[in-house]
């Protein structure tokens, strides 16, 4: 009964869902830059979830949402609404407006108000500047473009705070190519005699393009313990505490980014940037003639090693030298590396006494220059070899050197060959051959058929023959006699009767042709009195009997 | 002298006649006389496989690319297995960079198409006829010989669908639409078939196309990707 009445109640108070109003609000609209925003666009009087369409709105990440329906019902009146919740967060500083956003509700569209946000830069909580603060560690504001550069975040926490770790990071690095580490390195470090916690988040940058860049502001959350008060007998008992985030924040840091200098550049620059040092080696350096050695070319230091270019042999004439292989790797960073290149070469002639050096040109940004640094020529001696000292060895047991194969049409053909024939699709030929199959099987499958009939039908196989055999004896027939019995024969079996008992009196009985009783009448006179008769009229008169029955009677 | 005799007596002439000047022409090719060759090749009659074959090298020497790519596919029509015309086929449409273009972008219908071409009309049409013998005599072998009935009717249903593809590949070639090769440098395709419609896409020299409709001096044509537009006839040669 209750249900009843609060179905008919709604049912009353339905009109008044028809009144929907949609506003839209955050839970704050100055926030430090780190700091995440709540976005809520309620929709009163209806419970229909609405549809709401975000256009792109620059520096500010929107995600979400959570969907919220409540429904109330007080002194008879009913009232419904939809909260949709939106986490709102910049990836900038500055001012934002959140313009006026169009939310569906039920296929009517309405409007909310346009929102503004500030975003500022981020200040440490207070009372906590001595206690728990953050620095950057760059080894110089003062970078090159294409530079790779390590840049650290370092977190101090004095050695009493008790810091669980870190919980949260983001900073503004445009231009900049900052990517850095998400396992937070940390160990104590003793400043001016007071213990601190440092939590290191390595990074590094690669500036992509020139003038000053800002790194920072930044955003560390730091994850602080505290007693809880409601602290129960089981959390004791469990360890457990309660953990607070604290935001530590980072001010800009300014970069000045400079192009590579134009002077002293060296002809065979080719963008490798860094402090790198080369070791170069050969293995063995006393070989036969026609024995391999093996050049290792080892490149180390520090920089993107992906910039440093591959070192390639000049001057190697009397060598037979293979394709050069190298292997690369590099720090997470990409802040240090080390490219390894090893070419086989294979000395043609004795007189070889050196591999020629290698060199490796890059730019200092420590320095500040151009440098080149040469390694080598490297000492060998060539023996003479087993087949004299010309003698390349060219033994198939050696490794097969992988090799560019050249490309070109093939070559033309020497035989004329066969003139193409006619099309054969859709001539009579064609059609026949496919046909004759079909027929042939429906051909042979009727024979099987009637084989099979007259295998198992015995008054079938008797009419069947009745005729052939009855004309064929019928022309052996020499007298009235004869005449008779074919006749007799063609009744017994057309009519699967015995043959015996057949006289005239069968025509009547039977309804056979009239002409039948004639014969059987002539034959009888022939024999019984003795009467002449016409042997060729009488056979002529079975003919037209058999013809008619097997005509008429089929 | 009966009828038959003649004509086997004019067959060999023509075909003694023919073999010289395949030999002199490849004479030519093999002096470097490119043009001169192409020109003795493209007397020869009847044009065998291996004729449109070095008339397609000759135009590939004198850089006639996208005529070179029109003589391998015709000879390719005459001897779809011929490892050789595929293969200088493949390399002229890849010195052009049309390659990927003359082949259909979805992989179902490039194997299908890989599948259809792979055989003359004349094969495909001997591959149906074949077929559908087989099946005859595996029915009436499973008519006739009822212990073997099983191991017959299944053999009998792989003919089946053997003689199913061969007869959709015939059919394929059969009623496909005629191709053509573009051989001007570059060609519009346009909307409409008006000089100044608005153009629609590029085609390269080499590039293969379909004749969806002839209007005379334009042609609809249809790209493998399946782009349409209409072209001057005059830029392209059909390949049959």
């Amino acid at each position: 009964m209750r249900v009843a009445i609060f179905i008919v109640s709604l049912l009353l108070t339905a009109p008044l869902f028809a009144d929907v109003s949609v506003s839209a609000t955050v839970d704050q609209a100055h926030v430090a830059f780190g700091e995440a925003v709540t976005l809520t666009i309620n929709v009163n009087g209806s419970h229909s979830n609405p549809q709401v369409g975000f256009p792109r709105i620059d520096g500010l990440n929107i995600a979400g949402p959570s969907v919220n329906t409540s429904m109330s019902w007080v002194n008879g009146q009913t009232s419904q609404s939809v909260a949709l919740t939106y986490q709102v967060a910049a990836t900038r500083t500055g001012e934002f407006t959140i313009p006026s956003l169009d939310v569906n509700v039920a296929g009517k569209v309405y409007k909310t108000e346009p929102i503004k946000l500030v975003v500022d830069k981020p200040g440490t909580q207070a009372g906590m500047q001595d206690t728990l603060f953050a620095k950057v560690r760059l080894n110089s504001q003062q970078l090159y473009l294409g530079q790779t550069a390590p840049l650290d975040v370092i977190v101090f926490a004095r050695g009493n705070l008790p810091v669980r770790g870190i919980s949260g990071f983001s900073a503004e690095a445009d231009g900049l190519g900052y990517k850095y580490n998400g396992n937070v390195k940390s160990g104590p470090q003793t400043i001016n005699g007071v213990a601190y916690n440092l939590y290191v988040i390595e990074g590094a940058i690669s500036p992509t393009h020139t003038g000053t860049l800002n790194f920072g502001p930044c955003v560390i959350k730091a994850q602080l313990t505290a007693q809880s008060r409601n602290r129960t007998i089981f959390d004791e008992m469990m360890g457990r505490v309660e953990v607070r985030e604290v935001p530590v924040t980072l001010d800009v840091v300014p970069i000045e980014v400079q192009p590579l200098p134009a002077a002293d550049r060296p002809a065979d620059f080719s963008g490798a940037i860094g402090q790198w040092n080369i070791e170069y080696t050969a293995k063995p350096t006393e070989v036969a003639v026609g024995d391999p050695i093996t050049v290792t070319i080892k490149v180390t230091g520090n920089g993107n090693i992906a910039n440093v270019p591959a070192l390639g042999l000049t001057g190697l004439d009397n060598f037979k030298a293979y394709d050069p292989s190298s292997k690369t790797t590099a720090s997470e960073l990409n802040t240090t590396g080390e490219r390894v290149f090893q070419q086989v070469l294979i000395a043609n002639d004795i007189a070889v006494k050196e591999i020629p050096a290698v060199r490796l040109s890059f730019f200092d940004p420590v320095a500040k220059a151009y440098k080149t640094i040469t390694q080598g020529p490297l000492p060998v001696t060539i023996n003479p070899g087993t087949a004299g000292h010309s003698a390349i060895v060219t033994g198939t047991q050696r490794a097969r050197p992988s090799e560019k194969l050249g490309q070109d049409i093939v070559y033309l053909k020497g035989a004329l060959g066969t003139a193409p024939l006619p099309v054969f699709f859709g001539t009579p030929g064609f059609w026949a051959l496919n046909l004759l199959p079909v027929l042939g099987l429906a051909c042979a499958l009727a024979w099987k058929r009637r084989q099979d009939r007259l295998a198992g039908d015995m008054a079938y196989a008797r009419r069947s023959r009745a005729a052939r055999n009855a004309r064929k004896q019928l022309a052996n027939a020499t007298t009235p006699e004869h005449v008779q019995r074919v006749l007799q024969k063609y009744f017994g079996d057309r009519l699967n009767i015995p043959t015996s008992g057949i006289t005239g009196a069968i025509v009547e009985e039977r309804g056979l042709p009239a002409a039948a009783r004639e014969v059987f009448d002539a034959c009888d006179a022939a024999r019984f009195a003795g009467a002449a008769t016409d042997m060729t009229a009488l056979k002529q008169k079975v003919e037209q009997v058999i013809d008619e029955l097997e005509n008429v009677h089929r | 002298m009966n009828w038959k005799t003649c004509i086997v007596s004019l067959c060999f002439a023509t075909s003694v006649l023919a073999g010289d000047d395949f030999k002199s022409a490849n004479a030519l090719y093999d002096a470097g006389k490119f043009a001169n060759a192409a020109a003795v090749y493209e007397t020869i009659q009847p044009k065998t496989a291996a004729v449109l074959f070095n008339l397609g090298n000759a135009h590939f020497r004198q850089e006639e690319l996208g005529r070179a790519v029109l003589d391998y596919e015709r000879a390719r029509q005459l001897a779809p297995g011929d490892p050789d015309i595929l293969a200088n086929l493949r390399f002229a449409e890849e010195r052009l960079g049309v390659a990927d273009l003359n082949v259909p972008a979805r992989p179902v219908a490039r194997f299908w198409k890989s599948v259809t071409v792979s055989r003359t009309i004349r094969q495909w049409s001997a591959w149906v006829v074949s077929g559908v013998w087989v099946i005859m005599l595996l029915v009436a072998g499973a008519i006739w010989w009822p212990r073997w009935r099983t191991g017959l009717v299944i053999v009998a249903v792989v003919a089946g669908i053997g003689l199913a593809l061969a007869v959709a590949a015939l059919t394929d070639r059969v009623v496909s639409v005629p191709p053509a090769i573009v051989l001007a440098r570059r060609a519009e395709a346009r909307f409409a078939p008006l000089p100044d419609a608005t153009v629609h896409f590029q085609l390269g020299e080499g590039t293969k196309v379909l004749i969806r409709e002839d209007r005379g001096q334009w042609w609809l044509v249809e790209r493998c990707d399946g782009q349409q537009g209409w072209i001057k006839a005059d830029v392209a040669e059909r390949v049959f």
